[in-house]
Order: structure tokens, then sequence, then C-alpha cells
């Protein structure tokens, strides 16, 4: 099944409440439907057609259309389709029916599209402010196109995050927002009854920076990348590449083969860059800090290569619309060999000795549990999905830059632990490596920019997405006036792996809380950089430990 | 006056705590990378704290953004004195390239007292080190300090004055 018959099959069975669709190459597929009919397509695409949910965004339309654009993004990695579905909500009445009793994932999202476009999900379960801080006025909405991007109303005294009460005899520890083994801001309330976790609150989105309006209102299409790097300083190559490839689908800008193969081995450079640091982090937050000084002193060679290849450790700027900026000259590729191989020897080493070491496996096997259905219920992706037995991996379901000529492994492992995402990640950085040596053997001559002479045209979108090193990250890019696009909305992997994180901390023990979370190499600053505000899932499913253990055979044990 | 106080305050080992207030997690990688081996600050002393009531000197990463305020005040005032505040990165040392969005109220020195600016973006581990040094008197600087002015057009903005290591 391509775009254009999963069109059709959806146009036959919705009949008059799909307005229209269009397609782009056989792997894109944009429908149009009326409001009314969201939640039955919603829940058709996810429970019928086996789609994963990405994310919603809303546009403001109002200037071209005197509505707001309302849009649910779905992927069939089996028939390897992005799907976007939109509806158009009036701006007198800005409210749409909520899809998340049907499909959770879009809890957070909606409420980022109320808090940033001002469109009210009826019927959800959890309406409480998500992305801007607490002192931000009710009523207004930075996405939309008459809220300056430098708009700064006057601070609120003695505001405080809307909470979850904890259950009955629970107490609450708080952790954050500052924390020694969180690298970054975030605030989660731990609900505990002695050492057992029974539930959790999160309040995130401290570290909101707007990126999504200043792409929309301020940069232009080649300054976006830039930005686009800056939405995470260790996975920000991903971002760059991942927005340069829907501006160039949308535009129709043919990328030359050798840059598509730099983008990959940047892209696998910098999953090195990551598991490396992961693993030491991991290694850190668990109070065994040999793993953090290993692993760092490994990765440090491969930050210098970066450097000889790009002029900088991280942030590389590599990438613009229609190619990259920097070739890897072939002076380098004995260099770069040299060093990755040198990583993957060591790595091999380690990898061998980590699963041999018991005070590291007793930490990690049977803690921090996510069950496929959950991991699917909320959108799990990349490592933390694939950690659960959900074989997904864009590389392969929706090959990208030179992803359809070398070859992937899907590493997969079902026992659905902490042990189990650390194992994906063991696995995928040797997979990394194997792919720069095929990726450097097969590397084509030729130019590494497209000519783009002239301006790109307005009106057109375009999906795309990459496998992070995290998961997968979703860039989609409606062009505009002004050389700049009208909208671009970006979901980073975290924003789906951390809904994953209450439902996953209950039946732990207290002390399995930091390194639970760790696993999911969570990246605030990717998950936050368009708004701002507090987070929660709405329904914690409660065990009770006879039952947590049934389930999962003796957590615990060695 | 204030490096006297330092070099007396501060003469063996510096223990910091180190707060993201908002980074793309570009300045705090490097921050860590200085922590480990082929870095290692801890020859000098320098030792990570995992709590504020424990450190002498706070770095920052980051601008500022609104819903970080509070725990930011509060974070510095859990720290005692005599302290050093470190501002890195080109985000913490006067707001980088979301200076003037939304959410974002500034650089570290709109809300704390900012002792130290190392620019960079990320600054290289060298650079952070070369700047903890010059804060314990241990090297000079470089070159010569300027000052520059970044102003902005919001009504309540204030000039800010960015004193660099390097520029």
């Amino acid at each position: 099944m391509n775009a254009q018959q999963l069109g059709e099959n959806i146009k036959q069975r919705f009949a008059a409440k799909v307005i229209d669709f269009e397609t782009l190459g056989s792997d894109q597929l944009y429908v149009t439907i009326t409001p009314d009919s969201l939640v039955e397509v919603a829940e058709h695409l996810y429970q019928d057609q086996g789609c994963r949910y990405v994310i919603n965004g809303g546009t403001d339309r109002r200037q071209q259309r005197d509505a707001f654009l309302i849009t649910h993004f779905f992927a069939q990695d089996e028939e390897k389709i992005y799907i976007a579905v939109h509806t158009e909500v009036g701006a007198d009445d800005p409210q749409v029916d909520s899809i998340t009793p049907v499909i959770p994932a879009a809890n957070w999202s909606e409420r980022e599209t109320r808090d940033m476009v001002g469109v009210v999900p009826v019927g959800h379960p959890d309406p409480r402010r998500l992305v801007l801080s607490d002192d931000w006025p009710e009523d207004l909405y930075p996405l939309r196109y008459d809220v300056a991007h430098d708009v700064h109303p006057p601070p609120a005294e003695g505001v405080a995050p809307e909470r979850l009460e904890p259950p009955e005899g629970a107490s609450v520890v708080p952790i954050g927002p500052f924390f020694p083994v969180l690298e970054e801001p975030a605030y989660f309330r731990v609900f505990v009854e002695g050492e057992q976790v029974v539930g959790a609150d999160y309040r995130g989105f401290y570290s909101h920076r707007g990126i999504e309006k200043l792409g929309c209102s301020v940069l232009t299409y080649n300054q976006v990348p830039f930005i686009a790097e800056r939405i995470c300083g260790i996975c920000g190559y991903v971002h760059s590449c991942s927005y340069c490839q829907a501006a160039e689908r949308a535009a129709g800008i043919e990328v030359p083969d050798r840059a598509e193969y730099i983008r990959t081995i940047m892209l696998e450079l910098e999953r090195l860059e990551s598991h490396t640091l992961w693993l030491g982090i991991a290694g850190h937050i668990i109070g065994f800090d040999t793993v953090l000084m290993q692993t760092w002193r490994m990765r440090e060679p491969l930050m210098w290569l970066c450097e000889q290849i790009t002029g900088n450790r991280k942030t590389y700027g590599m990438n613009l619309v229609g190619g990259v900026r920097r070739d890897i000259k072939p002076e380098i590729y004995g260099d770069l060999r040299g060093v990755i191989d040198k990583i993957g020897d060591e790595w091999a080493e380690l990898a061998e000795a980590i699963p041999g070491d018991s005070t590291l496996m007793a930490r990690l096997q049977g803690t921090g549990i996510l069950t496929p259905e959950v991991a699917r219920a909320r959108g799990a992706a990349g490592p933390t999905a694939r950690g659960s037995g959900l074989a997904i991996d864009v590389r392969v379901d929706h090959p990208y830059a030179a992803y359809d000529r070398v070859e992937v492994n899907k590493c997969v492992y079902d026992s659905c632990d902490n042990r189990a995402r650390a194992r994906v990640r063991l696995g995928g950085t040797i997979d990394s490596i194997n792919i720069i040596h095929q990726a450097l053997d097969d590397m084509p001559d030729g130019p590494i920019m497209a000519e783009i002479d002239e301006e790109l045209p307005a009106g057109r979108q375009a999906m795309s997405a990459v496998e992070a090193p995290r998961g997968e990250v979703f860039h989609w890019v409606l062009t505009g006036a002004e050389n700049r696009p009208e909208r671009w909305r970006v979901r980073a992997p975290t924003y789906a792996n951390l809904q994953c994180v209450p439902p996953m901390l209950v039946g732990n023990a207290l002390a399995d809380v930091p390194i639970s979370i760790g696993s999911y190499d969570p990246c605030f600053s990717c998950t936050e950089r368009m708004e701002v505000v507090d987070v929660n899932s709405g329904q914690v499913r409660v065990y009770t430990e006879e039952q947590f253990r049934a389930e999962y055979d003796q957590p615990g044990a060695k | 006056m204030f490096k006297k106080l330092c070099e007396k305050s501060f003469p063996k080992s510096l223990w910091v705590y180190h707060c993201n207030v908002g980074a793309c997690n570009g300045c705090d990688i490097e921050v860590i990378d200085v922590l480990t081996p082929y870095y290692d600050a801890e020859r000098f002393g320098i030792k990570l704290v995992a709590s504020p009531r424990h450190a002498d000197v706070l770095l920052v990463c980051g601008p500022v953004t609104r819903q970080v305020v509070p725990a930011l005040k509060r974070l510095y005032e859990a720290v005692p004195d005599p302290k050093l505040v470190i501002a890195i990165g080109s985000c913490a040392v006067g707001g980088g390239i979301w200076f003037d969005s939304y959410n974002i109220v500034g650089g570290a020195d709109t809300i704390l007292p900012v002792d130290y600016y190392i620019p960079g973006c990320p600054p290289r581990p060298e650079a952070i080190l070369h700047g903890v040094a010059v804060a314990l008197g241990l090297a000079e600087k470089e070159i010569e300090s300027v000052h520059l002015k970044q102003l902005l057009d919001r009504p309540e903005s204030v000039p800010v004055e960015v004193e660099s290591l390097y520029s």
C-alpha cells in the first residue's frame, strides 16, 4: 500500500467527512477532514490501520483562511508512510475534539496546542497548562501571528504549577527542578509508600525557549538550521538535518548524493558521541563513576575528529537547505576510520564487561519496566521503544539521506527494563560504526550543495523524520512568504518518551527512579524547545506489589 | 579587592555546583567533559558537588527562562557566602540567540550577580578551565577586557554590560 491507496481507503470509508487528500511521493499523505470526524478518523488510523501517533500541531491561519489549522501526525511504519490529518476550526470558536481519550500519546501535544495557539481540546482528561510558564497570562498565545516573538508580559509573584494530588497515604518526594543527576531542569514529584513508588507527577518545560516561534517570525530558511541545531547541544545535527530535509522535500530540491552520504556519516558520528555519553551518565547515576570516566575518555577523540571535520566540537553548523556546507575530504577518511575503529574495539570490551558486572546488572535488570502496550499508547520512540520489543527505527522504516544504501540493523530487545534499553544502545553503537564504514566505502564524488536559484514556493508542506540517538525526530514545514516557513513543527523523541515515565516508575523502589529516568536518555531541551509549562499524564496505572511481581516475574532478582 | 578575597577564600579546592537554566545541553556536556580524564579539573581541586549548600561556585549554563527564575533565585540563596557565579556559554553570558524570545529573561546576570563570563557556543573545555583558573588567580587574562552593550527595544529593558574574558 502506498500513500495514494491509503488516502483512497480513508476517502472511501469516511466519504463526505474527508474533504480532500493529497500525496507527496508515495510516502506522505495529507488528509483534510471535517472537525466533527476527527476522533473517528484518528481512531481508525490508530486501531485499524496500525498507525503510530507522532504529534499534534496547531497553525494560526487566520490571515489566509480565517481559521486555525489543527494537524495530527501519524506514522504507518510497515507501509513506510507518514500521514498528516488536517482539520480547520473557525477563528470565532477555537475548539476541537480531543483525541487523547482514544490515543493517550496525544496528551501533551494537545495541551501544547492549547497553550501556544489557543485552540481548546474539548474532553481532554488532563487540561492543565503544559508549556508556558506559571506566570504567563491566560489569554496570550505566543504562536498566533499577531503576538510578537519578543512579547514579555510582566512577571507575577507567588505562582506555582498545578499539581496532582498524591494517592491517599502516600508521601511526596520532590526531585528537581535542579537535581544532580538531571543535567537539565525538570521537576518530578514522586509519590511513595515506604520505598515503593506508587505514582508520579511531572512538571517540565523549564527549558522552553520559543524556538518554533523564532523560526516562523524572525529567521529565514537558511538561518533556521542553525537555531534547529541549538534545540539540543547533544543531538543537534538530527534537528537541522530533519528540518532541511523537510524544506527540501517541500520545495522539490534534489540534494546531491555526496551531501546525503555526508549527512549519514555525521548523523552516525553524533549517535556514537551520544551513546558513549549516555553510558557514562548512566554509570554516574548508579554511582559507578568508573564507567563515566572510561566512556568519556573513549569519547574525547571523537570530539576532536568532529572538530577536524566541521570546525566545532558540537553544533556542527553543517546543514543548509539544499545540502551541506563542508565536505569530508578524502584525506581525512583514514583518521575517521582510525578513531571509530578504536572506539569500536574499546566499546566491544565494555559491552562484554557490563553484562558480567553483577553490580550494574542488579541495578538495571527488572527495573523501570515499560510494557509494549504502554510504549505504543504513549508513542515511545527509539531505544525506549526498541527496549520494549517495538521494532521501530526510522532509518529502516522511512529511509532518508543515504540510509537506503547502507545496511542498518534494528537492535530490539524485549525485556522492557533498563537493561534492555542499555543493550539497545550498546548494540546500536557497534552498528553505527559499521554504517560509517559502509558510507565511506561507497561515498560518491560530486557537489555537496544543490543549486537553488529561486525563492522557495509558498504554501507547500512536507514532513521529515530522522532517527536521533534517542528516537525519532519529526519535523513538519509549511512554506510561507518572506523567505521563511509559515509553520515549523518539531517533535523530539523525549517528548514522547517522557510521557512514558510516570507509568514506568510505578512499582519501582525509590532508589531506582533516577536510573529509570536516565534510561530514556532524557533531553528536556529538545522537548521543551518551543513552549513552556507543566506536564503530566492523567492516568497512572497503579500496581500492587503482587500484581507487579506476577506480571513481571521477580523484578529486582538478579 | 575581589580577587584578593577570592585568593583568600578559595586557596585550595573549589567545589562547584552546576545548574542548567534553560540551556541546550551543549555547555553542560562540556562542563562534564572538563571533569573527565582528558581535562581532569579535579587535579586543581575542582570538584562537582551534588548540593548547592556544599558549593563555593555556581556554574550557570543557558539563557534564563521565565519558568526557571524563582527556582534559580532560591538556588543562589542556598549557596553559602562567599560565593562566585560563573556564566558559561553565550546564552548565560547574554541570552544567546534567543535573547529576546518571549520566554527568555536574558543572560544569567539579569537575575544573579555574575562574577566571570566564559563565552562560546559551547565554550571549549580548555576555555572553561582557563576561565575558572583566572577566577582562582591561577592564570592571567590573555586579552584586555572590553565592554559590550546589548540594547533591547523593550521598555523595561536595561543595557547589559558584558565583560568578556576574550573579546
